[in-house]
């Protein structure tokens, strides 16, 4: 276990050496990135300015819930970038470079590649989290843990999605429309939601669990919150392995030889 | 003309050839439109008034299929063009008889035309489930130019942000702030008459307006002094847009170095 965690360390800091190789390149994505999303905010300023609030959802809760889903978002992409092309690594047939190597295959797949603007993203939900009128250092503590958590669901539902690529052959598509999917529920206001759509919000497109539920959590303590993202993260990481493990067994290649940089 | 004509239909048949593929990707638009129908719902209700600002929940979602219809199928060759740029395959289509960026507009208006009658049909039919048929069918008649207009906007902008990949090295900080900017200024999320009135006159003042909010609210109420006043609208920004176009095009194509190949 020691020597899985120092290999990652070792990747992670791999990663952003090579990202910053070009450091005017790397600034502009990460600030580019947080202006981007402060951009995208604006439509709910603009929004919450009119009409004052959604069934009790006002400006403050989505100040929060944008940033903690924007940090997980960041947080995936910053540690396991490729968690966004692991359906094209597996019908490119670039496992086998991981597979001929000592290490677990899943893990060091998705964390050998580092998105430079995840940086940005996993930023500025703290900047969001800061202006949101909720802010305390014990709420700092809980929103850093329930950024965690929420970016294990996201990750694992990527893998997920992705890992149905051994089955059906090609999933950018699906993948395309799951990430869509995923963010665009988890930054909306869940009273939106009926009893049967926020099922789906915590099974199929597990969105409350990178939304809602954390940004509630980071508000204000509960046992209940925490128990959901704990068992959302622990089953999601768990079928995201899983199948994963499953799908692998049916890997096949060209045997094509790729160098990896 | 001809030879981009012929351009354009290549590239058609060649959507036709993957519908599958164009479908998949257009499949995104449900969500969103199911999401935005979700919070406009609500959002009425608390209001108690069936017509917010000269728009009732029939309207608003209709306006919404358009903008997103726009949006979803733009062109986008920012990263055709920049990527062009930067490995020197700009020089093979220079020294073709055709203009690189007649070429571009071409291929680009094809898929554009082939995404935005998927993602109008897929678009259309949930709105029309969820709230009934669009407010006019004339609206389907002339917006068609204004479609096509907006779509000329973009690919401009786009084209405009891939030629800078001449002077720096990647352009997708500027993308994304552009994207932001239409979603804002443009009414892609919320349509410009919920905004405040000192925020509409500025967006009004801007070309992001003729992108998407001019052609979508034609489509709901449409008249022929708004389909003469949209048209004239659009054809300034176009002019400005042109002149512009052209001029970063011939200052880069001056600036151009291919080493080998």
């Amino acid at each position: 276990m020691l020597s899985h965690i120092k290999f990652l360390l070792a990747l992670w800091k791999a990663n952003l050496q090579s990202a910053m190789e070009y450091r005017i390149s790397f600034l502009l994505q990460v600030f580019g990135m947080i202006a981007n999303n402060a951009m995208y905010f604006l439509i709910w300023v603009i929004f919450f300015d009119r009409f004052k609030d959604v069934r009790g959802w006002g400006l403050g809760d989505m100040y929060v819930t944008f940033g903690v889903a924007a940090s997980a978002f960041g947080l995936v992409s910053i540690l396991f970038g490729n968690a966004f092309l692991l359906g094209d690594m597996i019908t490119r047939g670039r496992l086998d470079y991981y597979l001929s190597l000592p290490r677990p295959v899943l893990l060091h797949a998705l964390a050998s590649r580092m998105v430079a603007s995840g940086m940005g993203d996993f930023l500025y939900g703290f900047l969001s989290f800061a202006v949101s009128g909720s802010f305390s250092w014990g709420g700092l503590l809980r929103f850093v843990l329930a950024v965690v958590l929420a970016a294990m669901v996201f990750g694992a539902f990527l893998v997920l999605v992705q890992s149905l690529t051994f089955w059906i052959g090609s999933s950018s598509n699906l993948l395309q429309l799951a990430v869509n999917a995923m963010i665009t529920f988890a930054i909306y206001p869940i009273t939106l939601f009926d009893r049967a759509a926020k099922l789906i919000l915590f099974t199929v497109i597990p969105a409350a669990l990178m939304g809602t539920v954390p940004a509630e959590f980071a508000r204000q303590f509960t046992w209940q919150t925490l128990a959901e993202m704990l068992l959302g993260a622990v089953v999601f990481v768990g079928l995201a392995v899983g199948l994963f493990q499953l799908g692998l067994r049916r890997y096949e290649s060209g045997s094509a030889i790729q160098t990896e940089v | 003309m001809k030879k981009y004509w012929a351009i354009f239909k290549l590239q058609l048949a060649n959507g036709f050839a993957y519908p599958g593929e164009f479908l998949g990707r257009s499949l995104m638009i449900l969500p969103f439109m199911w999401v935005f129908y979700q919070l406009w719902r609500v959002t009425f209700a608390a209001s108690g008034s069936e017509v917010i600002n000269g728009l009732t929940l029939r309207s608003t979602l209709w306006y919404l299929v358009i903008a997103e219809v726009i949006e979803l199928s733009r062109p986008r060759v920012g990263n055709t063009i920049s990527d062009a740029v930067k490995d020197g395959s700009i020089a093979y289509i220079l020294n073709k008889p055709y203009h690189f960026l007649g070429y571009h507009y071409s291929v680009s208006m094809a898929d554009t035309v082939f995404r935005a009658l998927i993602n109008f049909v897929l678009g259309g039919a949930m709105a029309w489930l969820l709230v009934g048929p669009p407010p006019s069918f004339w609206g389907l008649l002339v917006v068609l130019p204004a479609l096509l207009a907006s779509w000329a906007l973009h690919y401009c902008v786009a084209a405009l942000i891939g030629l800078l990949a001449f002077w720096v090295e990647d352009v997708s900080a500027f993308q994304w702030i552009y994207q932001k900017l239409a979603f804002i200024l443009g009414g892609l999320l919320i349509p410009l008459d919920f905004y405040p009135t000192w925020l509409r006159t500025i967006a009004n003042a801007l070309p992001f307006s003729s992108m998407t909010y001019v052609p979508a609210r034609l489509f709901v109420e449409p008249s022929l002094m708004a389909f003469l006043t949209s048209l004239a609208l659009q054809a300034i920004w176009l002019l400005v847009f042109v002149g512009g176009l052209s001029l970063l095009y011939r200052r880069g194509e001056s600036a151009l170095t291919v080493n080998g190949g």
